[in-house]
């Protein structure tokens, strides 16, 4: 628990909770309606067309959320591309002790930037997974009727795969999410020091020493009390 | 029960409409919704014409295309025929891709095609389209019965139409709609060797299961996995708060001296 005295640490800047919980909204809308295609108790959503529409609706969302992205704030955009695709030795040193950090252990871990080696794969994995369920979905929403068999089947079978590795790396992201406490720096844009400290040592340094005090997003501040 | 067939004899078919309109109201279709369609086929050369009155509508292929990617069981395979079960249906319209024929079509979000009258038949009728033709075209019967009948037919029409000859004996594993043919399939605007991709049957047995035993196991092994972390988790944490209050304690007592 973050005593009324624990400094905080900003973390994620308005505009970016707002993409991240309107993409949270639009996956989950998707993942349900897109579920009651394919099982059947749940295709009594189909009434009318509903599911349908709903999975549509919610497809643009998703499609333009990226996009949004980088309208909103093109810095912090090009910020989390760049560091997706960067890995050094110490993220290959945190992956080594990933199985221990799966259940719950941190001492044995180098010290991380503003994300781990873990949330970097997890980024890139859903970025790769969005261009693979958008392409395939696209081509489901227009040239279904005209794909034929074989066409049909290995277009929703991309579609498929891509959204079970989507689902994978929700599961996996809502789980640490929860098991170390992340949940605040999506909600209130900001960390404890203490967690900011346990889990990206080398960001709180770096943030700390550039531009202590500013309200330059990822950069620390003093928040006393709550 | 053994496999049931149709037997639709095109040797016989005059073209009337009258299975189009006993199926749309016997089935109460909906407007623009039809189980059947008719279509004439001319062939030869001016002035040894002939003409036939080809039907399309859906042949209950054993290996049926639109069984296969159905994901929520709205189309399934019984004694032969391929039911429907529009209820389940959700509508994603693979069917519509994978029938090697063309064959079912969405209508309201829901998928539309011949249910050979299982309902009819359950209670011991035939299909409404059988019960109305006036040439007696349309049969139903066990398959083997309709088998014999077709090849009947076809030894009694052969003097007049040389090339006639059964369809579905073997098509997709043999079709629940035979039909006698005055002439060569592909003439007549019918696949002579119709194809399910082998990619559908993957697809449909392999990734899909796939899928939801992946979700599944995924959930489970972070479910279990959720009890351990966060012990471990809160244990490691409070180990270190005790250390660093104590470093803290010791620094705050060094000042003193
Ligand atoms: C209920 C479900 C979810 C919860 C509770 C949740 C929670 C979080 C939290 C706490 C963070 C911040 C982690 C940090 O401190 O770096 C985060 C970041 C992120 N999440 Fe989620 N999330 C959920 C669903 C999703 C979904 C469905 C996706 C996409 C498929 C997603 C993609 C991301 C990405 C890409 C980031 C990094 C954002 C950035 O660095 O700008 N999340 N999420
Ligand atoms: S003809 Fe088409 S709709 Fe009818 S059983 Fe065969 S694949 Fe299914
Ligand atoms: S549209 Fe309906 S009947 Fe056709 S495959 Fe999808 S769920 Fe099955
Ligand atoms: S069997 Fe029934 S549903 Fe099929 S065409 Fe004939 S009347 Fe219509």
């Amino acid at each position: 628990m973050a005593t009324s005295t624990e400094r905080r640490v900003l973390r994620y800047l308005p505009e970016q909770r707002l993409v991240h919980w309107l993409g949270v909204a639009s996956v989950l809308t998707l993942l349900v309606t897109g579920l009651a295609l394919l099982w059947g108790p749940l295709s009594f959503l189909a009434w009318g067309g509903v599911s349908t529409l709903l999975h549509r609706g919610a497809a643009l969302l998703f499609v333009a959320l990226p996009v949004a992205y980088f309208v909103l704030n093109r810095t912090k955009g090009q910020e989390l591309l760049k560091e997706i695709v960067t890995y050094n030795r110490e993220d290959w040193e945190w992956l080594k002790g990933f199985p221990a950090y799966f259940l719950g252990r941190t001492t044995h871990l180098p010290k991380q930037g503003r994300l781990n080696a873990g949330q970097k794969l997890h980024h890139l994995g859903t970025f790769l997974a969005f261009i693979a369920v958008t392409v395939s979905g696209l081509l489901l929403w227009f040239a279904k009727g005209q794909l034929g068999g074989a066409g049909l089947a290995a277009t929703a079978a991309v579609h498929d795969v891509a959204m079970l590795a989507v689902t994978i790396l929700i599961i996996g992201h809502v789980y640490f999410t929860f098991v170390y406490g992340a949940l605040p720096s999506m909600t209130t844009g900001y960390v404890s020091e203490e967690y900011a400290r346990l889990e990206h040592a080398r960001w709180l340094e770096e943030v700390g020493a550039d531009s202590p005090a500013s309200d330059a997003a990822g950069a620390p501040q003093s928040v006393t009390g709550d | 029960m053994a496999a049931h067939a149709l037997l639709v004899d095109l040797g016989r078919c005059i073209g009337c409409q009258a299975c189009v309109v006993a199926c749309k109201a016997g089935n109460e279709l909906q407007e623009g919704e039809a189980n059947i369609r008719i279509r004439e086929v001319v062939r030869g050369k001016f002035p040894n014409l002939s003409g036939s009155f080809v039907h399309h509508r859906c042949f209950h292929c054993a290996d049926a295309g639109c069984v296969s990617v159905c994901p929520t069981g709205a189309l399934s395979k019984l004694d032969g025929l391929t039911a429907v079960d529009a209820a389940k249906c959700s509508g994603c319209g693979y069917c519509v891709d994978a029938c090697p024929y063309g064959v079912p079509k969405m209508v309201d979000g829901r998928v539309s095609k011949c249910t050979a009258c299982l309902d009819v038949v359950a209670t011991g009728g035939v299909p409404y389209c059988v019960q109305t033709c006036p040439s007696e075209a349309i049969k139903f019967g066990s398959r083997e019965a309709m088998l014999g009948l077709a090849a009947q037919r076809v030894a009694e029409i052969r003097g007049q139409f040389p090339n006639a000859q059964i369809y579905g004996e073997t098509q997709l594993g043999g079709l629940g709609t035979l039909m006698v043919l005055p002439d060569d399939p592909e003439t007549l605007g019918l696949p002579a060797a119709p194809q399910v991709p082998a990619l559908v049957n993957a697809w449909q047995k392999g990734i899909q299961p796939l899928t939801q035993g992946f979700t599944a196991l995924g959930l489970i092994t972070t479910g279990l996995a959720f009890l351990f972390a966060r012990r471990n988790h809160r244990l490691e944490t409070a180990a270190r708060r005790e250390a660093e209050a104590v470093a803290e304690k010791e620094a705050r007592d060094g000042d003193v001296h």
